[in-house]
């Protein structure tokens, strides 16, 4: 359900948005958000290596169907879901084996911990497809800088996603 | 064997990661030839059918400005066919045309070489470096792979990968396809693009000591997949390059590929047989 959503508001909508730097210097490339990699980034805690490997290459496969990109997105998504459960258990308090049922979210991780979980992430996937995408050591400033507005701008979309479509904990009434 | 086993279990994770890291790097690197793949292109049936749909919803927002843009090639066109008023009208896509040498005056029947089919644009992309362009119509109505494609203002790219209904075109926004050009004397350069701009084209392979003025126009050459003649850009600004003594032209394109609606899929009936004589020299020649 939330891969089909998200997929589809990558595809349909935020892939036809061309965002510019708003005083627009000469030279800067437009670039893209892309909110796509929240789907493993919300996998439940317990979920197996292999298993979001194999999501990941789904999704990323499912993504450069869409944009003529074979392989691209999936190179990328696939080693950010690699290093998914070890950033997790680096950033948690407690063993990960305690968060039996749960999943990631500011709910269950606090404000700061989730942000820099999904962060560093999101630049790890940005940094390998953007490299995947020019191929060259030459435009090297090109792809951080591309890495860089490009992240800024899907962590704004992935902290709005997460503000709009997470249930109010019940404690609360 | 059983240690192996044991190894295989410890590095399960290891080993499927980067197996699937290096499907992705062929994948990839099958597509960085010209052809590429046709599983994993928005051609495919999946991907077509999200982008038509999409593209039947969207459609109603853009119909004043294509009503628009309509009218003003038909302008264009009328004009043009008031200047072949001596020439028999067309029929059927074949021109009757004269021939005047000495006193003689003979008719002869010429068949046109190209066929236009219309499309609809239903995906477009304009800010990856290699921009693709998803078209509403497929083999069954007869379009096939390197067709040129142009719109009613300028020239929109080459058809890259086809399935039954879809197909998916390489825009001219691309690093990788070069359009031979011509300017109004004559002189023949390269198009290319900087991956910057989508309004901006450059040309290449200009001397030095050519005359090239701001707002002259650009336009397709003979070598070219496109038909001749077709408008590219008027050039905006003037580059020399000292060391190699070349110009380097940059182009406003006529063609905005921001807003893509409607184009035109050129079949040219002539290729299969152009194709066919320079393979056959080229056979010759090899030793």
């Amino acid at each position: 359900m939330r891969f089909t959503v998200l997929v589809l508001l990558q595809v349909l909508i935020l892939n036809k948005i061309n965002l510019m730097w708003w005083t627009y210097p000469p030279g800067f490339p437009m670039f893209i958000p892309y909110i796509y990699p929240l789907f493993i980034l919300l996998l439940p805690f317990e979920t197996p290596v292999w298993t979001l490997l194999l999501a990941g290459f789904g999704l990323g496969i499912t993504i450069d169907t869409f944009t003529n990109t074979a392989g691209m997105h999936a190179a990328a998504t696939v080693l950010m879901a690699y290093l998914r459960t070890n950033v997790l258990s680096a950033l948690l308090p407690r063993n990960m084996s305690e968060y039996e049922g749960l999943q990631p979210s500011v709910k269950n991780m606090g404000w700061s911990p989730f942000l820099v979980y999904s962060a560093f992430l999101i630049t790890i996937h940005h940094l390998v497809f953007f490299t995947f995408e020019m191929w060259t050591f030459s435009g090297i400033g090109m792809i951080l800088l591309k890495t860089f507005a490009s992240g800024v701008t899907s962590m704004l979309f992935i902290i709005a996603y997460v503000l709009l479509f997470t249930r109010q904990s019940n404690s609360r009434a | 064997m059983h240690n192996f086993i044991l190894l295989i279990r410890r590095f399960f994770n290891l080993i499927l990661f980067l197996s699937l890291e290096i499907v992705c790097i062929v994948l990839v690197s099958g597509t960085q030839t010209i052809q590429g793949n046709d599983i994993t292109s928005s051609a495919n049936a999946v991907a077509g059918v999200v982008y038509k749909k999409q593209s039947d919803i969207v459609e109603y927002f853009g119909l004043r400005k294509m009503n628009d843009s309509l009218i003003n090639e038909n302008a264009r066109l009328r004009q043009l066919v008031s200047s072949f008023k001596t020439l028999d009208p067309v029929k059927d896509s074949i021109i009757h045309k004269e021939w005047r040498g000495g006193d003689s005056v003979k008719k002869y029947v010429r068949y046109a070489d190209f066929v236009y089919h219309t499309a609809r644009v239903i995906n477009n992309s304009t800010s990856l470096p290699d921009n693709y362009i998803t078209l509403n119509i497929g083999s069954k109505e007869g379009v096939a792979r390197n067709m040129a494609v142009i719109s009613g203002s300028g020239i929109v790219g080459r058809v890259e990968h086809v399935s039954a209904h879809f197909s998916s075109v390489l825009s001219v926004l691309s690093s990788k396809q070069k359009v031979a050009a011509k300017l109004k004397d004559g002189l023949t350069g390269y198009i290319v693009w900087d991956e910057k701009n989508p309004d901006i084209l450059l040309m290449t392979d200009i001397p030095q000591q050519a005359k090239v003025q701001k707002g002259d126009s650009v336009f397709t050459s003979e070598y070219s997949i496109f038909t001749p003649d077709i408008l590219i850009g008027t050039v905006e600004n003037i580059n020399v390059n000292k060391k190699t003594g070349m110009q380097l032209l940059y182009l406003r394109s006529s063609t905005n590929f921001r807003n893509l609606q409607y184009v035109y899929v050129i079949e040219n009936k002539m290729a299969g047989e152009k194709k066919q004589l320079e393979d056959s020299i080229n056979v010759k020649t090899k030793p």
